[in-house]
C-alpha cells in the first residue's frame, strides 16, 4: 500500500464524507452570517431582523419597551416592521417624559426585568451605566454592527460611556434658533438697527448680536417682543451652557475643578440676565408647549428649541409657518475668531436592560430601529418627536415636508458640530444646582458671581461624592469627543 | 422516677414551670407585647435604618443593597452644614409655619367668636367654612395655580380694582411666589384651626363669663381676661398640631412652583423630595431628615412644655 493508500482507509473516507456533507449543509448559514456581518448600512435592518429571527428559533418572544409618553408614533411603526420580519412581538410601557430616567434607574433596585429595552433621555445614560442597569453593547456591536453604522449618525457621543457602547441615539435633539424672517428682512429695520448698533441685521452668529437684536425688537407697547427664550428654571441652564462654551471654556478643568464660576461664566450669566428684559411676559412661567404656542403667535423675534418646536411652528396651528429663518445656537468671538458651539442637549437612546432575558435580541432590535431605513420611518411620524440623526433622514421627502428644507439645512449643520451635554454620572444633580443658581441670579436673589460660586462649590461636593477619579476618567473621555475644531479652542 | 413512669406521665414537659419562670412574662406584659413589638417594627426599626443610612452615601442606583453601603461617617452632616439650599429650606419652612399659623389662628379665633352663639343657619355656615379642608390638597393647589397665573383672575381683579393694567408674575417672582403658596395653605387649613377653637370656646365654663357680664365688663375685656386664658390650652394644642402639619408643607409648593425660581420657594419637604426621589440620594436625605426631626421635636417639646406650664 502506498502512503496515500495507507491513509485513505474506510474510516477516513467516511469521516471525510461526513465532514463534506456537514459543510454543505451548514454553508448557507455561514455564508449568510458572513454576508450579514459584511452587510452594508443600507441593509443592516434586514440583517438585524434575520439574526434576531434565527436567535429566537421559533420561540414566542415578546419584548417590552419602556418609553417616554408621546413617542409611540415613532416607535410602533418600526416595531411593527420588526414583528413582520421576525414574529417577535412588543409590549409598550409609556411613562411621563420627565420621569423615564427615574423609572429606568429604579430597575437597579427592583431588578424586575419588567422591560427589555428602554428609551431614556441621553443625559441619564451615565447614571444608568454606573448603577449596572444597562448591558454593555461592545461585544454585540463587534458581532453585528456594520463598520460605518455609528460614523453615519451625526451625533453619537451620548451612546458611549468611558469608551464603551451602551445605546443608540434615536433623536436629533440639537438646540436651534428660530427668527422672525419678515422682521429680519425689513429694510427699515435693517437700516435702523445698523444705525443704532453698527451691526448687520441678519441671522446672528454671536450671542452679542442676538442680544442686540432682541433688545432692538423688544417693543411691548407695540405688542412686539424681542424673544421667547426660556426663562423657567428647568430650561434656563441650557442657554447659559451655550453662552459659556461660546466664551471658550469647558465647564471643568482636566482635574475636575469647576470652571463655571470664572470671569467668562459670570459674564455669560450677566448677559443672559440682561437678555431676560427682552423676552415676552410668559417666558418665566411657560413650559415647552406653551413656548411653541407663544412663538407661534408671530409677535416675537427669536426663539430657541428643537425639531419638535419646528414641527409645531411649521404646522397650520402657527402663524410663523414659512415665516422663519433658522440658525445654530449663536457662538462667540474668542481670540478674534468666531467660535461656534451648537449644543446637543436632549435626545433619546435605545438601551438594553441588563435584566432582560433576551439581551441580544433586544440589542438587535435597537440596531434595527436606528438603522437608516427604519429610523427614517420613525422620524417621519409628524406627531412624534424623534428628529433627524442620519443623512438619509434629510433626503426623505416626507421628513422634509414635516420640517421644511431650510430648517433641515440648519439642523444638519448643528447636529454635525454639536458639543455634548454633560454626560457624567450625576448629570441631574450637577444641572439641578446649575439651574437653581442661574434662576436665582436671573430672578435677582443672588448676584451672578455668588450664584455661580455657590454652584461651583456644590459641584465640587458632587465630584467628591461621585468619586473624583471615576468622574475624571469620563470627563476626559467626553472632552475628547467634543467636535475637533471646538476642542482645539476651548480652555 | 423510673423511665416508665416518665413516659406514662409525658416526661418533664408536663411538669409545670417553677413560679420564678412563670413570672418572666407577666400576663399584663404579654397583653401589650404584640402592640409594643409592632411599634418597634414600624418606628424603631425604620429609625435605626435612617440612622444607618445617614452615615452612608447610599443611593439605590449604586446597585448595592443599603446594608452594604460604604460608611462615610459624618460627611453627610458636614455637607448639609455647607448646603445653603438645605439651610435656606429649613429657615423658609419655619417662616411659612410662623406666618401661616399666626394668620390661621387670628382668622379661626375671629370666626369661632362669630359662631359661639346659636343662630338659625349656623350649621350650614359651619359646613361651608370647613369645605376647603375636605378638598384634596393637590386640587386646592391647582386652583391657586390657576388663580395666580400671569393671565389668571387675580391679576385681572387687581387691574379692575386699581383701574391700571396689572401684570405680575406671582409664580416666578422670588418673594411673590410665596404669597399664593401660603394663601393656599391658610385657605385650606384655617377651617381645622377654626373647628378646634370653636370646640374650645363652646366648652368654656360660662359662670365666669356671666359674672363678668353682670359686673359690667366689656366684651373685649371678657374675651381678653377670661375667655382667652381659659382657651389657651386648646389654642396651644391647635397651634402645635398645625405647626407640625405646616412644617411638612408640600402639595402647594410642588404644584405652584416646585421650589422655583432659584430655590426661592423650596421648603424642606420639597428639598427632600428632590433629593430622595429625583436624585435618589437616600443617605444624604436621611441625614437631613434626622436634623429636621431633631429640630421639630425640640420645637414641639418647647411648645408643649410652655403649654403645660401655662395650663
Amino acid at each position: 500500500m502506498t502512503d496515500f493508500g495507507s491513509r485513505l482507509n474506510r474510516r477516513t473516507l467516511l469521516k471525510g464524507s461526513a465532514a463534506t456533507l456537514a459543510a454543505y449543509s451548514v454553508s448557507p448559514m455561514l455564508i449568510g452570517r458572513a454576508q450579514a456581518q459584511g452587510a452594508d448600512l443600507a441593509n443592516v435592518h434586514e440583517y438585524a431582523a434575520a439574526t434576531a429571527k434565527e436567535l429566537a428559533g421559533g420561540r414566542s418572544i415578546t419584548l417590552t419597551i419602556l418609553q417616554p409618553s408621546g413617542s409611540l408614533g415613532n416607535v410602533k411603526p418600526v416595531a411593527d416592521e420588526f414583528t413582520k420580519a421576525t414574529g417577535i412581538n412588543f409590549d409598550y410601557v409609556e411613562v411621563p417624559m420627565g420621569e423615564i430616567n427615574q423609572k429606568v434607574l429604579l430597575e437597579a433596585v427592583s431588578k424586575s426585568g419588567a422591560f427589555d429595552l428602554a428609551l431614556p433621555a441621553t443625559f441619564g445614560v451615565p447614571d444608568m451605566v454606573e448603577s449596572g442597569i444597562l448591558v454593555n453593547l461592545d461585544e454585540y456591536a463587534k458581532k453585528h454592527q456594520p463598520a460605518d453604522y455609528q460614523t453615519d449618525s451625526l451625533f453619537t457621543v451620548g451612546d458611549y460611556y468611558k469608551g464603551s457602547l451602551y445605546g443608540y441615539q434615536t433623536d436629533g435633539d440639537t438646540y436651534l434658533m428660530f427668527y422672525n424672517k419678515a422682521w429680519l428682512e425689513d429694510e427699515a429695520e435693517q437700516k435702523g438697527f445698523a444705525d443704532a448698533t453698527g451691526m448687520t441685521l441678519q441671522v446672528p452668529e454671536t450671542w452679542e448680536e442676538l442680544d442686540a437684536m432682541m433688545a432692538w425688537f423688544h417693543r411691548p407697547d407695540e405688542g412686539k417682543y424681542g424673544g421667547a427664550l426660556f426663562r423657567t428654571q428647568y430650561f434656563i441652564a441650557w442657554e447659559w451652557w451655550g453662552r459659556f462654551h461660546a466664551k471658550g471654556f469647558y465647564p471643568f478643568a482636566d482635574d475636575m475643578t469647576p470652571q463655571i464660576d470664572n470671569d467668562a461664566g459670570v459674564a455669560a450669566l450677566e448677559e443672559l440676565i440682561a437678555a431676560s428684559k427682552h423676552q415676552y411676559p410668559g417666558a418665566r412661567t411657560n413650559g415647552l408647549f406653551e413656548n411653541f404656542e407663544a412663538y407661534g403667535e408671530g409677535d416675537k423675534f427669536a426663539n430657541i428649541g428643537w425639531g419638535g418646536t419646528q414641527k409645531y411652528l411649521h404646522s397650520d396651528k402657527s402663524k410663523m409657518k414659512d415665516q422663519m429663518a433658522f440658525g445654530n445656537m449663536p457662538g462667540g468671538m474668542v481670540d478674534g475668531q468666531l467660535l461656534r458651539t451648537p449644543y446637543f442637549n436632549w435626545g433619546w437612546n435605545y438601551v438594553v436592560n441588563a435584566q432582560s432575558t433576551e439581551p441580544e435580541i433586544a440589542y438587535l432590535f435597537s440596531l434595527f430601529a436606528c438603522s437608516p431605513a427604519m429610523s427614517t420611518i420613525a422620524v417621519r411620524d409628524p406627531a412624534g418627536y424623534f428628529d433627524p440623526t442620519r443623512p438619509a433622514h434629510y433626503s426623505d421627502q416626507s421628513i422634509s415636508d414635516t420640517y421644511s428644507a431650510s430648517f433641515l439645512e440648519a439642523h444638519r449643520a448643528s447636529m454635525k458640530d454639536s458639543i455634548p451635554d454633560l454626560y457624567l454620572k450625576g448629570q441631574g444633580e450637577y444641572f439641578d444646582e446649575l439651574r437653581v443658581a442661574i434662576a436665582a441670579a436671573d430672578s435677582g436673589t443672588k448676584t451672578a458671581a455668588k450664584a455661580l460660586s455657590d454652584c461651583a462649590s456644590a459641584w465640587t461636593r458632587i465630584n467628591r461624592r461621585m468619586g473624583r477619579d471615576s468622574q475624571q476618567e469620563q470627563w476626559l473621555f467626553l472632552k475628547s469627543k467634543y467636535p475637533s475644531d471646538v476642542r482645539d479652542r476651548l480652555k | 422516677m423510673s423511665e416508665d413512669v416518665k413516659n406514662q406521665t409525658g416526661g418533664d414537659d408536663t411538669i409545670a414551670p417553677p413560679a420564678s419562670r412563670r413570672r418572666l412574662i407577666p400576663f399584663n406584659v404579654a397583653l401589650v407585647l404584640p402592640a409594643q413589638l409592632t411599634v418597634m417594627a414600624v418606628v424603631v426599626v425604620p429609625t435605626l435604618i435612617v440612622l444607618w443610612l445617614a452615615l452612608t452615601d447610599w443611593q439605590p442606583t449604586q446597585g448595592v443593597p443599603w446594608w452594604q453601603a460604604d460608611m462615610i461617617w459624618f460627611w453627610n452632616f458636614v455637607d448639609l452644614w455647607y448646603d445653603e439650599r438645605f439651610t435656606n429650606a429649613v429657615w423658609r419652612t419655619l417662616f411659612v409655619v410662623a406666618v401661616c399659623i399666626v394668620i390661621e389662628l387670628a382668622l379661626a379665633l375671629g370666626l369661632a367668636l362669630l359662631f359661639v352663639e346659636e343662630w338659625w343657619w349656623k350649621r350650614v355656615a359651619v359646613s361651608i367654612i370647613i369645605l376647603p379642608m375636605m378638598i384634596i390638597p393637590v386640587d386646592a393647589a391647582n386652583a391657586f395655580f390657576m388663580l395666580f397665573n400671569d393671565l389668571g383672575p387675580i391679576n385681572h381683579l387687581i387691574s379692575i380694582v386699581t383701574g391700571e393694567p396689572f401684570q405680575f408674575s406671582w409664580l416666578s417672582h422670588p418673594t411673590g411666589a410665596m404669597v399664593p403658596i401660603m394663601l393656599c395653605e391658610i385657605w385650606q387649613w384655617t377651617p381645622l384651626m377654626f373647628l378646634m377653637v370653636l370646640t374650645g370656646l363652646m366648652s368654656l365654663p360660662q359662670n365666669q363669663v356671666r359674672a363678668a357680664i353682670a359686673l359690667g365688663a366689656s366684651p373685649a375685656r371678657i374675651f381678653r381676661r377670661i375667655m382667652l386664658p381659659l382657651l389657651s390650652p386648646v389654642i396651644g394644642i391647635a397651634v402645635l398640631i398645625r405647626s407640625i402639619e405646616t412644617f411638612k408643607i408640600f402639595d402647594p409648593v410642588y404644584i405652584l412652583t416646585r421650589g422655583q425660581p432659584g430655590g426661592a420657594t423650596e421648603t424642606i419637604s420639597m428639598y427632600m423630595y428632590n433629593g430622595a426621589f429625583v436624585y435618589f440620594r437616600m443617605g444624604y436625605i436621611a441625614a437631613a431628615a434626622l436634623i429636621v426631626l431633631v429640630l421639630v421635636v425640640s420645637i414641639c417639646l418647647a411648645m408643649s412644655r410652655s403649654l403645660k406650664r401655662y395650663s
